[in-house]
């Protein structure tokens, strides 16, 4: 009995993989089992059987029926669904993609750490006051300092901004205190071009003032911004700078990635990397916007984006980042 | 700047204790960035003075001379081409297996001859750039020795990067160095010595008539100058700071400026009359000292004499007044003039000399006199006959006193958590010139006039010395203690990267950076002509744009070098009515063909992100911004009765530009008003439970007509059954269109019947026809 069930199994299992058709497939099911076939003979016969006999195969019976009405059922869903699957799964794809500009890249990744820690983004102005860029951030006219940027001035006595400095003014002109604020932005130098020299390019700006706000503070954001860009943990360290907006001032080194701090061709063999003009606000600036110094301090900061866009992905020549050249801008994502 | 380790260590007394090569670490750490540390004189061996006892002409040569040349224990054969040697010079030999600018010397024929050695020039010793002749040294100097044991040839140079010394009047010479490495290694700073000068002749007839202007002038006369020799020592020291050697009374002053930081001026005393310092005529013309006639303006401060103009004072003076070979008596300036107005000379002028890069970082007046007596003192080592002809003539009207600070013990902490005790503060300040008394609450300081010019005049200037001085690098991190405000004061640079992200993402766009300005070779190629602001003194791209997709153009026209298809965009400033405006630009760029395409793909996008951002619909109106768009195809966007900007086609000319058979398709939004737009609330629709029926409608019309048209006549068919309404297509058919229209047809509250359904549509087509349009369902 056993091996005659086996047997019709087999054959209606190499039936089934034969047929190609819907119908012949019905016509195959009815031969098996249908009414007259022999699966049913075999069901019927079980009546005549000992009751032994039918508790052995009984079950036995209907489990194999089962197994082979659902082999007909696969059969009819492969046979039902029309798909051609003959395409080539290996064929190559070619994405196409927009692409954000490396220096927006950068600031996004700044301004969020800055934002985790409770900073406001900001925006500037491009086309700026003396006041703001100037006369506020204690930079009085014939100030040396003037003479190190380049400022553009325009005909109508306005200038473009040669720093985001500005924006602190504008911050605490704005708005309350505490401020925790950050400002990405471009700046102008009157300057010729060259690899490694711009006349427009990117600075963000921060500031912090509150009451009891340290250098120690101003180190934590630093290294916490500079982790985040860089995706890697990295040494900072200060040294004495000169900003006429900050007392004290400081440049603040970063520990080589080429290198590790070594010393290599990147960092002229001296192991850091001077990246970030900061310092404690200046009472003066303070008190430009009426802020009582004796009660509050703060801390400054800026940093060159564009440099830093530079130093993350590598880019030789400063000209390419304005280029507008889709040939180097397609390279970069939005992450 | 440079600077010179061996004058550093004659200013500190036993300086033979610092390691002058490792201190600049922390001297970059504590004062000024140092770039470049050089090590001098290492590459010399084996060089001795040695005296010339013969001298013949080499009997080929016209240059060559054929040598015997005594070290005092061996004579050396040597074959010279320099032009000065003769019998008697004592020069320096450079000995068969000794070392010049690291290049070994081996005994080698020339012309014939051996020549065991080399007599050398100034410059083989790498001092100076003198070829001229081999050294020609003093007549009693003795044979034998090395010539770095004679003279300081061996130096330690250090370039300090000039502009971490802008607000560092007191760093702009040796001295001044020489006292912050004596602070940072525990040293003591060494006095100069001076010559006193007894004020018992006549004072000189100089005259201040701008006192603000000139703080601070002296002068003397000295006369019985014999010797106009600079010594070998100074000559090297000169050369390894980057000056040129040219006469004792001129290089004194080079070295005091070197030295103290001091500009100071030798004038030929014979042609000095009356001094008299003033503002130039506005349009007088004065020939500088390098022969260049330069025009003055009334700010000009000058120094005349006897009504000629004498120099250009704290800048360079001039050709009358220049020491000649036969000078032997001098006149000696060192004055103070004020950093603002030397600055604004100079730059008028575009004459920036080592004077007045002095002078604009706000020099001690109370340097001037000092300085002047140092001069004498070195003067009159040259010179011991030297006799002084004239007071010591101080025009000083206002002197600057010595400031106090009162810096408060509470405060010491304000901006670290480093503790400073009264001991650290009082020896910290003390070697770096300052006076300090110890109160209870306070520490009153006495700031030296070398350091109040400009540098230090509150408690923070104080704050910093001590925390510099006690290291930067022993303050330790910490993170800020948070205010768990959520307060955002704006938010307008994330709206910003919110938009740029879908133009990036959703519609594959690729934002680019542009320069404010126009570039002039597009706008004259299209006659564009604007009027915008404009910067000055800049005669090439001085026009800021008002227009960003006009400033885009030029970044089309190259990428179309490499691609037939773009779309970029850029949020960028643009100026007009004299204010900053940020706008969103999208350019499309794209075949004549692709023309409609690229047109409605811009009006996709600018629905698409009013939908998102806004969930708001725009309408349009025609209307061109400026004259190089095209006529038809200029529409402004509105949204919420805002004009939000347009979505623009270039004219043929501008299009031509770009490439040809190209177009250009523009969107310019206004990003203030944009972000301004209120965001619609999303409020929860009742989706229908019944089915709904779509009603597909061709309609035909004039073939002039534009949807708009058609939309109006639509607009005013109204009945509730209608769910909503899409256009779905059009296509020309013998000089007609055919819109087809859908309307979604059916009940929030029941199965509509076949009746209700024919009822509408009799109604609809009914409506059509009266309206003289076909309509074909």
């Amino acid at each position: 009995m056993e091996e005659k069930i086996n047997d019709l199994i087999l054959m209606a299992k190499k039936e089934i993989s034969d047929v190609t058709k819907e119908a012949d497939l019905l016509n195959i099911k009815s031969k098996y089992l249908g009414k007259k076939s022999e699966f049913n003979a075999l069901l019927a016969s079980l009546k005549d059987m000992s009751s032994e006999d039918k508790k052995v195969f009984g079950p036995l019976l209907n489990a194999r029926k089962k197994e082979l009405e659902q082999l007909f059922n696969d059969k009819f869903d492969s046979l039902s669904c029309k798909i051609d699957l003959s395409f080539d799964e290996s064929l190559p794809i070619n994405i196409t993609k927009g692409s954000l500009h490396p220096v927006t890249i950068v600031a996004k990744e700044i301004t969020d750490v800055l934002k985790r820690m409770g900073f406001t983004v900001l925006k500037g102005y491009e086309m700026e006051d003396d006041y703001h860029n100037f006369e506020a951030l204690n930079i009085p006219k014939d100030h040396p300092a003037r003479d190190m940027q380049d400022t553009y001035y325009l005909d109508n006595g306005l200038l473009l901004r040669t720093q985001t400095s500005g924006d602190q003014i504008h911050a605490m002109e704005k708005y309350d205190l505490p401020l925790r604020i950050c400002s990405p932005g471009r700046v102008f130098r009157n300057e010729d071009l060259d690899a490694s020299h711009e006349n427009t390019f990117f600075q963000i700006e921060g500031m912090v003032v509150d009451k009891n706000i340290k250098v120690e503070n101003l180190i934590y954001v630093m290294r916490e911004v500079l982790k985040e860009v860089f995706h890697q943990d990295v040494k900072v360290r200060l040294r004495p700078g000169f900003f006429p907006f900050t007392e004290p001032s400081f440049e603040m080194d970063m520990s080589c990635l080429i290198c590790g701090g070594k010393g290599c061709s990147t960092c002229k063999g001296g192991g850091w990397i001077e990246l970030i003009g900061c310092g404690m606000v200046h009472p003066n600036v303070l008190k430009n916007c009426g802020i009582d110094p004796d009660v509050y301090t703060g801390f400054a900061f800026g940093i060159g984006l564009t440099r830093l866009a530079m130093m993350k992905y590598k880019i030789s020549d400063i000209r390419y980042l304005n280029s507008g050249d889709l040939r180097f801008l397609d390279e970069f994502e939005i992450e | 700047m440079l600077i010179s380790c061996n004058r550093l260590k004659s200013y500190i007394k036993d300086s033979e204790d610092i390691d002058f090569v490792k201190v600049w670490d922390i001297f970059t750490m504590r004062t000024a960035e140092v770039e470049n540390v050089i090590i001098k004189g290492e590459d010399l061996k084996d060089v001795v003075t040695a005296k010339i006892i013969s001298c013949e002409k080499h009997p080929d040569s016209n240059k060559l001379s054929l040598l015997k040349v005594s070290d005092g224990n061996d004579v050396y054969d040597i074959v010279c081409g320099a032009p000065n040697v003769r019998e008697g010079l004592i020069g320096a030999l450079v000995k068969v297996g000794g070392m010049v600018s690291g290049i070994k010397i081996t005994s080698r024929k020339l012309a014939g001859y051996t020549s065991n050695g080399m007599m050398c020039a100034w410059d083989e010793l790498g001092i100076g750039s003198d070829h001229s002749g081999i050294l020609e040294l003093p007549s009693d100097t003795p044979l034998g020795i090395l010539l770095t044991d004679l003279y300081p040839i061996k130096d330690i140079i250090v370039e300090i990067d000039n502009k971490s010394l802008t607000n560092r009047p007191d760093l702009w010479g040796h001295y001044g160095i020489a006292r912050e490495i004596a602070s940072i290694t525990n040293h003591q700073l060494l006095n100069l010595p001076t010559l006193e000068v007894t004020n018992n002749k006549t004072d000189l007839d100089i005259k201040v008539l701008e006192p603000n202007l000139c703080p601070r002038y002296c002068g003397i006369k000295v006369s019985n100058l014999k010797n106009n020799t600079t010594p070998i020592d100074m000559q090297i020291f000169l050369s390894y700071v980057g000056m040129r050697s040219i006469s004792l009374f001129v290089d004194l002053t080079n070295y005091l400026m070197l030295e103290l930081g001091q500009p100071m001026h030798a004038f030929d005393e014979r042609v000095v009359k009356n001094i008299v310092v003033k503002k130039a005529k506005e349009g007088d013309t004065y020939t500088t000292l390098d022969k260049v006639e330069r025009k003055l303006n009334n700010d000009n401060l000058m120094i005349t004499n006897g009504d000629e103009y004498f120099g250009i004072a704290g800048v360079m003076g001039g050709l009358d007044s220049e020491i000649l070979p036969d000078t032997n008596s001098i006149f000696i300036e060192s004055a103070n003039f004020q950093a603002g107005s030397i600055r604004k000379t100079a730059v008028s002028l575009g004459l920036r000399t080592d004077a007045s890069a002095h002078y604009e970082k706000s020099l001690d007046p109370n340097m001037c006199d000092f300085a002047l007596k140092r001069l004498l003192y070195l003067l009159q080592k040259e010179n011991p006959q030297m006799e002084i002809m004239s007071n010591l003539t101080d025009i000083y009207p206002n002197p600057l006193k010595e400031k106090n600070v009162i810096l408060f013990k509470k405060n010491i902490g304000r901006y670290t958590t480093l503790e400073i005790t009264d001991q650290e503060v009082k020896n910290i300040l003390e070697s770096l010139g300052f006076k300090v008394k110890i109160n209870q609450d306070n520490y009153d300081i006495t700031v030296p006039t070398f350091r109040s010019t400009k540098d230090i005049s509150m408690e923070a200037d104080i704050i910093e010395e001590l925390i510099r001085m006690i290291g930067y690098d022993k303050i330790k991190e910490l993170p800020m203690q948070m205010n768990a405000s959520s307060k955002v004061w704006e938010n307008f640079w994330e709206y910003e990267y919110k938009v740029k992200k879908i133009l990036a993402t959703t519609f594959n766009l690729n934002e680019v950076h542009s320069y404010i300005w126009y570039d002039d070779e597009m706008l004259n190629k299209l006659g564009i002509i604007k009027n915008g602001v404009k910067l000055l003194s800049q005669s090439k791209n001085n026009i800021l744009r008002d227009d960003l997709s006009l400033s885009l153009l030029p970044i089309i026209k190259n990428n179309f070098k490499n691609r037939n298809e773009m779309g970029l965009f850029e949020i960028g400033t643009v100026i007009k009515n004299n204010e900053n405006h940020s706008h969103l630009s999208i350019l499309l760029a794209t075949d004549e063909k692709n023309v409609q395409q690229t047109y409605m793909k811009g009006k996709e996008i600018i629905e698409y992100l009013f939908k998102i951002f806004k969930h708001q619909k725009v309408s349009y109106e025609h209307e061109k911004p400026f004259d190089y768009y095209n006529e038809d195809k200029s529409l402004k966007i509105i949204c919420d009765n805002n004009s939000v900007g347009y979505l623009l086609l270039f004219d043929s000319k501008s299009n031509r530009y770009v490439g040809k058979n190209k177009v250009v398709v523009a969107i310019d939004i206004d990003f203030n008003i944009f972000m301004n737009i209120k965001t619609k609330e999303i409020i929860f629709k009742e989706i229908s439970k019944y089915p709904v029926v779509n009603l597909d409608y061709t309609i035909l019309t004039e073939e002039n007509m534009k949807y708009d048209s058609l939309s109006n006549i639509l607009d005013g068919f109204n009945n509730k059954l209608i769910l909503n309404r899409k256009f779905i297509d059009v296509y020309p058919n013998e000089n007609k269109l055919k819109y087809t229209i859908r309307y979604e047809v059916g009940s929030l509250e029941r199965t509509l019947t076949s009746e209700e359904l024919e009822k509408f549509k009799n109604k609809f087509m009914k409506y059509i026809k009266e309206k003289g349009l076909e309509i074909i369902s």
